[in-house]
């Protein structure tokens, strides 16, 4: 079981290098960099050169690369050109703002997906399950953003019972205000993984009950709940599997609602830097996101492991 | 997005194994597809806007991209306008059929290209195993690391905005999982003995590949593809929503979403349109996409 | 209700009205004081007195927590605001040698942190951008500074005495003064205290009317009033005023709407009318912003080396229509200053929609029917002061087919125009485009020298186009040796109207810069600038 975590783990090394060297691609194809952003159209030459050499901007693209990996590695992340501002603090912050919407949202939604895959499941064939699904698809369906600025439109401006743009007062949320803040936001976000989750439960859970082992069960005596009980237990490596990357998804995928919310967290700190070419807030910010992912993933597949040894690649 | 990654590959190797029952696989699915009314509906729906939608330079009224300054957000009916007019003076109802084909585009096309790209590879990478089997999953894995969303973005943003880097950054994003699934269908499909049997019996690879794999699969990955094509739909929308899809004067939907959002305070029927439009297609993809499943039998 | 308990209800009400009337009383000490605005920019502009996010930066976190050694005046909005005393109460121009000026600084003024200002601490300053050497060199801000012309020689300051600097120019500069305007000045004490800009950055210490306070990248910033300020005419009325980073045009209505804050720059045009109906006031002013196709005179196959052609578009724009457009936040321009601006000069061309003097004009360059003006367009998806630019060249593409023009465009974002801007226009960034449409600063004569100059083409200034013209140059040198205001004032006229009878840019709409705020805010006057001045705003 170790040998298998361990394994995994190491695994996520040479993964992070390949992201970190594709983020690093990706941004050196760019025309112009963060020097063009920065300094004003009508700066002299001399000007322009001075920042680039400054920050580094003007060695051979491998040199850089290294130079920044060296960086990272060695927990360095750098300044932020544009703000001055250390990096890792606004990333960190950045990303306890995501944090502060991705789990009330993966929350309501996998909760919700759950409640109501195992429901149309349950009723399934009937227009119940039909109606539930239609919740699902229409969750995955809908473009979320668009809801989002609905939902303002509604509930802000016209009904004006809630704040229609930013979090709110700082701080860990522990209150009415910071609530009021979260709900608009919180519900557009948890749309897609509610949607992906019913349907997921609901396929999972009508195919497990077909299989001959559950009849068997029901033919012994079992009843009710502890056959919901097998079948739980059946569904959940697979719904697990699921749910943690969607939460991957909240946490990377956010930036749409931030967008529409004004919410200050990693998805439009790395909008912002896309646009100002900030290199380092923006490859820093892709592979915390990207190892972020990855310690899911690699958690996913040992939870997946302990409930059902025989998911063992 | 990354949904099916996970779960795809269990019901794709089953559907191989009922496959191998023989031809009445594919007449009994054919059967339940058409008597699943709903799905019937839908695929119905869908194929008229598809159809509606390419037949744009015959049935749009005006000039998508022609506008006039003082006949801006007009309400349904004005001046020959069915639908109303857009923040510019331009025919919404010729931009939603025109925006609809540049929508659609940007839903199939990176599906179709990462089938081709990513089921190409991945069967490359399953049938011959070994040292290229690594280098692809590897640097698939490399991919899989990152948020899909934030990989469009990533290369859009580097890119630049336009049709061809929209399509270019979504099939890159859709490659991974379909190399995943077809990787390891073919390195199953290799394993099953009549495979080495028509190996022993001298047929060339191509062939049994061709023969034995793709008629199997075909069917998962259709079910996979359809649904892909619904979350293609919105990804590009997103991507012209935050400026980095298609530009302007081209119409697409999710563009027109974003341009008519300050629409919504003076003429809000007309701002919600290309929002329905979005919703409605991909919301077609994904029925059609359940209903193939539950025809296949395919148990996910 | 009636009550039956008369002595019992007299003494209810009573109590209650009592109780209503403290709560009244209470609440306007505690609304009054605070006023929060939401800006454009994409993240707060950085406080250290070098604030970046251009000109809106400026006039959020310049003006308000810092001055200059020459300020402007921001109290009319009936004239364009110009340039008065600042931390300088005085300046001088050498009789002698032109290129040395001196400044005599204003006695009395100390920094929010106590530390005397005098002609050391404005030196430290200047180094801080000027010099790479010394401790306190900020990159950023070096070059946010020096993207500014400033003509400085080099070693272009020092300290003559304590209360004095003296400026030494690279050529005679009549407007030199203009120049000075956005430089800030800070606490060298409170540097030294911080260590680094990235922590003075975080409690910054300046001589403005407001000290910055609460820091918070990327969400909020406040300003505080400072009771201290060496002008006393301009101490603020307001407690606080709290700005926000709001770059979705959207947003900001939804905030306002909604009641989480209290002023909104740049209100989108569409909803002008409801924000009007709903009892916001909106309110615009000219501002010397210009919204102008920059044309490309440089590029061999450029359709706007002709002097008819360029001519042809200025007569083919329907200004009119595009002002309808914007619901009124913008204005015709037909020069780089506002027409009935004292500088604008008598030009011959007086340009107005008149598509049959375009066709004339064409015609006599030699196009017609056969054969239409092709031109592409560089325009930006979004940008500082770029207004709406997608629909906004739409309109101006459609308008302009009847003519005889066929324009096309190339859409990038608004950075990559920066980096095209910095290139030549015959350059692989400048994609081709025989034109630009950016929005350029029109406030002073220095603004003219940038753009125009023929001595100014990139990549060594900003002259995009590359357009030379040596009457024009003639003019501007005349101009920067002017001896005296009426010399000045008549060359600056007759180069006026060479940029508009020589077009070399499609002079479009000015900005009127529109703001929406509730009907609580006092008290505002909004001047004829880029900047705004909130020390006589108050909040009901």
């Amino acid at each position: 079981m170790w040998f298998f975590i361990a394994r995994r783990v190491l695994y996520a090394v040479p993964i992070l290098l390949g992201v970190s060297f594709v983020v690093f691609l990706l941004m050196k194809m760019v025309p112009g960099d963060a020097a063009d952003i920065l300094i004003p159209p009508e700066a002299p030459r001399e000007v322009a050169a001075m920042i680039r050499a400054r920050f580094g901007l003007d060695q051979p693209i491998h040199i850089q690369y290294l130079r920044w990996l060296q960086a990272m590695a060695s927990g360095d992340f750098g300044t932020s050109i544009f703000t001055n501002q250390p990096v890792a603090d606004e990333l960190f912050g950045a990303l306890a703002n995501t944090l502060k919407l991705a789990l009330p949202a993966a929350l309501l939604g996998f909760s919700l997906g759950v409640l109501l895959g195992a429901l149309a499941a349950h009723y399934s064939g009937t227009w119940l399950d039909k109606l539930f699904s239609a919740f699902a698809i229409t969750g995955v369906s809908l473009p979320h953003y668009w809801v989002g600025m609905v939902l303002v439109a509604i509930f802000a401006v016209v009904l004006n019972v809630l704040p229609g743009q930013g979090m709110g007062p700082e701080g860990f949320p522990s209150t009415w205000e910071h609530a009021r803040h979260l709900i608009l936001p919180v519900i557009t976000l948890s749309l897609i993984p509610m949607g992906v989750v019913s349907r997921l439960v609901r396929a999972n859970v009508l195919e497990i009950r077909s299989m001959e082992f559950i009849s068997a069960l029901a033919a012994k005596g079992l009843m009710g709940r502890r056959v919901l009980l097998h079948i739980l237990k059946n569904a959940a490596p697979s719904a697990l599997a699921l749910m943690g990357l969607q939460f991957g998804y909240l946490l990377g995928g956010s930036i749409l609602v931030e967008t529409v919310f004004n919410w200050p967290g990693s998805g439009s700190l790395m909008n912002l830097a896309i646009f100002r070419r900030d290199i380092p807030v923006l490859s820093a910010t892709i592979l915390v996101l990207a190892a972020i992912f990855v310690a899911i993933n690699i958690l996913i597949d040992v939870l997946q492991a302990l409930i059902d040894p025989r998911i063992r690649r | 997005m990354s949904l099916q990654d996970a779960i795809a590959v269990r019901p794709v190797a089953e559907a191989l194994q009922r496959a191998q029952a023989g031809k009445s696989y594919w007449s009994r699915v054919r059967e339940r597809l058409l008597a699943d009314r709903i799905t019937m509906a839908v695929m119905a729906l869908l194929a008229s806007i598809i159809v509606i939608v390419l037949a744009a330079p015959l049935i749009a009224t005006h000039d998508p991209t022609v506008g006039s300054v003082f006949a801006r957000l007009k309400s349904p009916g004005y001046q020959g306008h069915w639908l109303g007019t857009d923040e510019v003076g331009r025919d919404l109802w010729s931009r939603i059929l025109y925006g609809g084909r540049l929508s659609l585009l940007c839903g199939v096309a990176p599906v179709a290209f990462a089938l081709l790209a990513g089921g190409s590879l991945g069967l490359l990478a399953g049938y011959r195993g070994g040292i290229i089997n690594s280098l692809i999953m590897r640097s698939m894995d490399v991919l899989y690391a990152f948020p899909s969303i934030l990989l469009a973005i990533a290369i859009c943003g580097m890119l630049g905005a336009g049709l061809v880097n929209t399509i270019l950054a979504l099939t890159v994003t859709f490659i991974p999982p379909i190399v995943r699934i077809s990787e390891t269908v073919t390195a199953q499909v290799r394993s099953f003995e009549f495979v080495e049997a028509a190996q022993a019996s001298g047929a060339k690879p191509l062939s049994i590949i061709r023969f034995h794999i793709l008629n199997n699969v075909l069917g998962p990955i259709l079910v996979y593809a359809t649904s892909l094509i619904s979350i293609s739909i919105i990804l590009a929308a997103g991507l012209s929503f935050l400026g980095l899809g298609i530009t302007p004067p081209d119409a697409e939907w999710g563009l027109m979403l974003n341009n008519l959002r300050q629409a919504i305070w003076v003429n809000p029927l007309v701002a919600a349109l290309p929002g329905a439009m979005i919703f409605i297609t991909s919301m077609c993809f994904n029925l059609v996409s359940d209903g193939l499943r539950s025809a296949m039998d395919v148990r996910i | 209700m009636i009550c039956r308990d008369w002595t019992g209800c007299r003494l209810a009400g009573l109590t209650t009205v009592a109780w209503l009337g403290a709560i009244a009383a209470a609440i306007p000490s505690i609304a009054q004081g605070t006023l929060r605005i939401a800006m454009t920019a994409t993240d707060v502009p950085t406080t250290t007195g070098v604030p970046n996010n251009g000109f809106e930066g400026v006039r959020f976190m310049g003006f308000t927590a810092f001055d200059a050694l020459v300020n402007w005046d921001l109290s009319r909005a009936d004239k364009a605001a110009d340039i008065v005393p600042g931390l300088a109460e005085s300046w001088q121009q050498d009789a002698g040698d032109r290129k040395k000026w001196t400044f005599k600084l204003r006695s009395g003024v100390s920094f929010q942190d106590g530390t005397h200002f005098n002609a050391d601490t404005v030196i430290w300053n200047l180094d801080r951008s000027f010099k790479q050497g010394v401790p306190q060199f900020d990159p950023q801000g070096s070059a946010i500074n020096r993207g500014r012309p400033t003509y400085f020689a080099e070693n272009g300051y020092r300290k003559v005495d304590d209360s004095t600097i003296e400026f030494t120019t690279t050529r005679p500069i009549s407007y030199f003064p203009y120049v000075l305007t956005t430089l800030f000045y800070v606490s060298p004490t409170a540097f030294e205290k911080a260590g680094n800009w990235a922590e003075f950055a975080k409690a910054p210490v300046g001589t403005g009317p407001f000290q910055v306070r609460n820091f918070k990248s990327r969400i909020s910033v406040d300003l505080v009033k400072n009771a201290g300020y060496w002008d006393k005419a301009r101490i603020p009325k307001l407690d606080k005023v709290v700005l926000f980073p709001m770059p979705e045009a959207n947003t900001r209505l939804a905030a306002l709407r909604s009641g989480q804050v209290d002023w909104i720059e740049v209100p989108p045009p569409d909803a002008i009318d409801g924000l009007k109906k709903a009892g916001f006031e909106v309110v615009t002013n000219s501002y010397p912003h210009v919204w102008p196709w920059v044309l490309n005179t440089a590029k061999a196959d450029s359709p706007f080396r002709d002097l008819k052609v360029r001519q042809a578009v200025n007569y083919c724009i329907d200004r009119d229509g595009l002002v309808t457009l914007l619901a009124g936040t913008a204005e015709p321009s037909v020069g780089f200053f506002k027409k009935g601006d004292p500088r604008f000069g008598k030009p011959k061309n007086d340009y107005k929609f008149d598509p049959a003097m375009a066709r004339k004009l064409l015609a006599e360059a030699g196009y017609g029917a056969g054969k239409t003006v092709k031109g592409k367009i560089m325009i930006s998806t979004s940008g500082s002061g770029q207004m709406l630019p997608l629909p906004m060249n739409e309109f101006l593409q459609q308008s302009m087919k009847q003519c005889g023009f066929d324009i096309s465009f190339e859409v990038v974002e608004w950075g990559t125009m920066l980096v095209a801007f910095r290139a030549e226009p015959t350059a692989p960034q400048a994609v081709n485009s025989d034109g630009m449409n950016i929005s350029l600063v029109s406030s002073d004569v220095s603004m003219v020298v940038r753009w125009f100059y023929g001595e100014n083409v990139t990549p060594k200034g900003s002259n995009w186009g590359h357009w030379r013209n040596p009457d024009f140059d003639a003019l501007l040198l005349k101009m920067e040796g002017a001896v005296n205001p009426e010399e000045f004032r008549k060359t600056l006229g007759a180069m006026h109207e060479m940029l508009v009878d020589e077009a070399p840019w499609v002079w479009i709409v000015h900005d009127r810069n529109p703001r929406a705020m509730t009907r609580q805010v006092q008290g505002f006057v909004s001047a004829q600038s880029w900047f705004q001045d909130l020390t006589r705003v108050s909040i009901r």
